[in-house]
């Protein structure tokens, strides 16, 4: 009995072992059992577009066939899966190698999964002057460094030059010391740009904000932090004191930022509100490139994902000044980190050094649209540029890092998800009419804040 | 089966439930580790601070009392009953009316049925993508529609107060599963009690009020009990819809959406797997209830009351 039980159940191990191993598990090739395979989990922000897979697989092929140690692989994830895909990763026991390009939101997101650098660093005596400083101050934390930086993408304004010329009105001005570029000119001169469907704009009395086919601006794809990091808090973009306790997303700017945002959309009607964006969404295209949006605001980044094939002419123009007579304009920032959990972590310090270096970074940043992080490659860049987008102000893209948010819109806070939920609730009762008082939203939001960083610190030290 | 060898051997009953041991084996091993196992962790889980990364502390019941004090707990669980009091009655009543429609016998019934049927097979991802196309209130094709009868169509699903609603509308589509029960139902009422009834002078609706109905409360039972998990259970298409935020303002925040947000989003997955464990509970003693309620309202055929 025992005996046939016995056998009964080897079976059904050695079934299970063999469907285990149909499974799809890696296999991994004997030919490549010499080189220690470093995974680069991509998916955190961009790289995912089918032109930038080509890409990354191609550099993966120019690094395996130049080094004999170590292979490396670009595990491309979709972008709506990346949380979940890592995460079952680090809790399978089977961390990446190495993750990127992580936006300075992911860095924060994953913040306590990240390996510290530092000690990489100062083994290998890496000199890090040649990186732009804010670029590597955007990955050091007071107890970490998160990684070398890949790239910036500073912010500037995107704009339809066919709609200005249409509509009889001067470009937004290249002029960085122009302090008549303000946030009130911005106005003016995007409710010029907005049509109803009888071709009227919106400073005509009759105006009819029910049939709007041309907006003047539009700053939708950002959250509330990015969204008010420009008005001049004193936390810029960061909705906690700098000591993380208090929350301060109800300062008087960060209340003029939104209200300024919320009079645009119901009472201006220069910005278009959720169903526009939801319209959008639908028809899987961004606010720019239909050719219905006078100025877009957004980052480097947006010249790989937006900027071919227009239908139009573009530039780009600063950001405006704020009330205050600042100009602050947001940005993001990339990098490659590696897990605390992932093996081969000497390999994988050595491919980051490699995919950041000055004779690869240029490369890396075409696939990405960043800035590379290293001064030493601006002019090979800046060709690369003009090969790829001929035709816009290159300063703008250069003189914008000057101006970046600090404390950045996307760096760490606790609760790092839950604050921005609490915050991009705020911002969706505006852009969805719900509530158009933007001082009551902050207040609510702020409280919000408040009782999770309460809760936070009631746990931590 | 030879006895005089001495060697022990087992009856055919006992090797018979072996061998149905055997084969039931795969099924049970699978149910243990990927169900069980999940299940007796979630509940381990639920008792301590995890957040994925770092090894689970043990908290006691501190997550279920911190749940009660939870605003957005409160919220989720609003919204989901809400959508459930809504979609899963009208949904019952839709699915009913279809099948009873179908169950007549009109030209072309077949292609009817599969008509009907074919929605229910979309997966859930691919049902939100279309309905979100269809729901837009520029490029979409409802408010067009509407619009030539005089209606202003709403933003479906970036207006807070129209979002549940479009919910709504998309899991009526999606009810041909439900109608094909109830259609088998309909098709199991023995006809002579149609031609009884007849004979006994009863109308057209009197027959499906008095034979019909009661005949088929079994399969509505079933259709019941099973929606109400499904609308507690409601995720893939908000999920969708709304990348995951419960938008437009929180107004589809479903409980699963907050479970999910706090597991893989705020890395709580003690607090999460709690969350589970408080929806298991509910949905348990709601389907406990409609057990019970059953008794008063289910008909089975050849049952004996009291007994």
């Amino acid at each position: 009995m025992k005996n046939k039980l016995f056998k009964m159940f080897a079976l059904f191990a050695m079934a299970s072992m063999i469907l285990a191993a149909c499974g799809g598990g890696a296999a991994t090739p004997a030919a490549s059992a010499e080189k220690v395979k470093v995974v680069i989990f991509v998916g955190m922000g961009t790289g995912t577009d089918p032109d930038q897979v080509d890409a990354q697989n191609k550099l993966a092929e120019k690094f395996n066939t130049t080094h004999d140690n170590i292979e490396i692989e670009f595990l491309i994830v979709p972008h709506e899966e990346y949380a979940t895909r890592y995460l079952a990763m680090l809790s399978g026991g089977n961390a990446p190698q190495l993750v990127g390009p992580n936006g300075v939101s992911t860095v924060a997101e994953f913040f306590d999964t990240w390996e510290d650098v530092t000690s990489y660093i100062k083994a290998d005596n890496l000199d890090l002057s040649d990186f732009y400083g804010p670029a590597v101050e955007l990955n050091t934390y007071p107890d970490k460094n998160t990684g070398l930086p890949l790239g910036l993408y500073p912010s500037y304004l995107y704009y339809n030059k066919d709609l200005f010329d249409a509509a009889g009105l001067d470009y937004p001005t290249h002029d960085f010391d122009d302090k008549s570029w303000t946030m009130d000119k911005l106005r003016e001169v995007a409710m010029k740009l907005t049509l109803d469907k009888n071709g009227r704009n919106a400073t005509d009395p009759d105006f009819d904000p029910a049939n709007i086919v041309q907006y003047g601006y539009d700053d939708s794809w950002d959250g509330m932090r990015g969204t008010l990091a420009d008005w001049g808090a004193e936390n810029v973009g960061r909705p906690t004191t700098a000591d993380y306790k208090t929350a301060v997303a109800d300062s008087p700017e960060w209340i003029q930022g939104l209200q300024w945002l919320s009079d645009g959309i119901w009472q201006d009607h220069f910005i278009g509100g959720a169903d526009v964006q939801a319209g959008r969404d639908s028809a899987g295209v961004d606010p720019f490139g239909p050719g219905t949006t006078g100025m877009f605001y957004s980052h480097t980044w947006f010249l790989a994902e937006g900027l071919h094939d227009l239908s139009f002419a573009a530039d780009i123009a600063p950001f405006p000044y704020n009330p205050k007579g600042n100009r602050i304009a947001r940005i993001d920032a990339d990098n490659f980190t590696i897990p605390k959990d992932a093996q081969h972590k000497q390999e994988a310090w050595e491919v980051m050094k490699w995919l950041t270096s000055p004779e690869v970074i240029v490369d890396v940043c075409r696939i990405y649209g960043c800035i590379p992080a290293r001064k030493s490659v601006q002019a090979a860049f800046l060709e690369q540029l003009k090969t790829d987008y001929p035709g816009i102000d290159y300063d703008v893209i250069f003189k914008s890092i000057d101006y970046l948010d600090k404390p950045n819109n996307e760096e760490w806070i606790p609760e790092w998800g839950k604050i921005e939920d609490a915050l991009n609730n705020g911002l969706s009762l505006v852009y969805s009419g719900t509530e158009k008082d933007a001082k009551k939203v902050l207040t609510d939001a702020n409280a919000e804040v408040q009782k999770i960083l309460d809760e936070y610190w009631a746990t931590h030290k | 089966m030879n006895f005089s060898s001495g060697k022990r051997t087992l009856s055919l009953a006992r090797r018979e439930a072996l061998w149905a041991y055997a084969f039931i084996a795969p099924w049970t091993i699978g149910f243990l580790i990927f169900t069980i196992g999940p299940m007796l962790a979630s509940l381990f889980f639920s008792f301590t601070d995890y957040n994925i990364i770092d090894s689970p502390r043990w908290i006691g019941i501190t997550n279920y009392v911190n749940l009660f004090h939870d605003d957005l707990f409160w919220h989720a669980l609003g919204v989901t009953f809400k959508f459930a009091v809504i979609a899963l009655p009208l949904g019952m009543v839709f699915s009913y009316t279809i099948a009873v429609l179908l169950n007549s016998k009109i030209k072309g019934i077949n292609i009817w049925r599969t008509l009907y049927f074919l929605p229910s097979v979309i997966a859930g991802v691919a049902v939100a993508l279309l309905w979100g196309r269809i729901f837009d209130p520029k490029f979409g094709i409802l408010n067009p529609f509407l619009e030539k009868f005089g209606i202003q169509g709403p933003g479906w699903l970036s207006d807070p107060q129209w979002a549940i609603t479009a919910l709504v509308i998309m899991s009526l589509w999606g009810g041909g599963g439900n109608v094909i029960i109830y259609l088998a139902g309909l098709q199991g009422v023995p006809t002579d009690l149609y031609d009884a009834a007849k004979v006994d002078g009863a109308t057209g609706w009197q027959r499906f009020r008095y034979v019909t109905l009661p005949m088929t409360t079994p399969v509505i039972f079933y259709n019941l009990v099973l929606g109400l998990i499904g609308t507690f259970q409601y995720f893939t298409e908000v999920y969708v819809l709304t990348n995951g935020a419960g938008g437009p303002a929180r107004s589809t925040l479903f409980y699963n959406l907050y479970l999910y947000q706090n597991a893989f989003k705020y890395f709580h997955m003690g607090y999460a797997s709690t969350m589970a464990w408080v929806l298991f509970i509910i949905v348990l003693g709601l389907t406990l209830l409609i057990f019970r309620s059953s008794e008063l309202w289910v008909y089975y055929e050849g049952q004996i009351k009291g007994k």
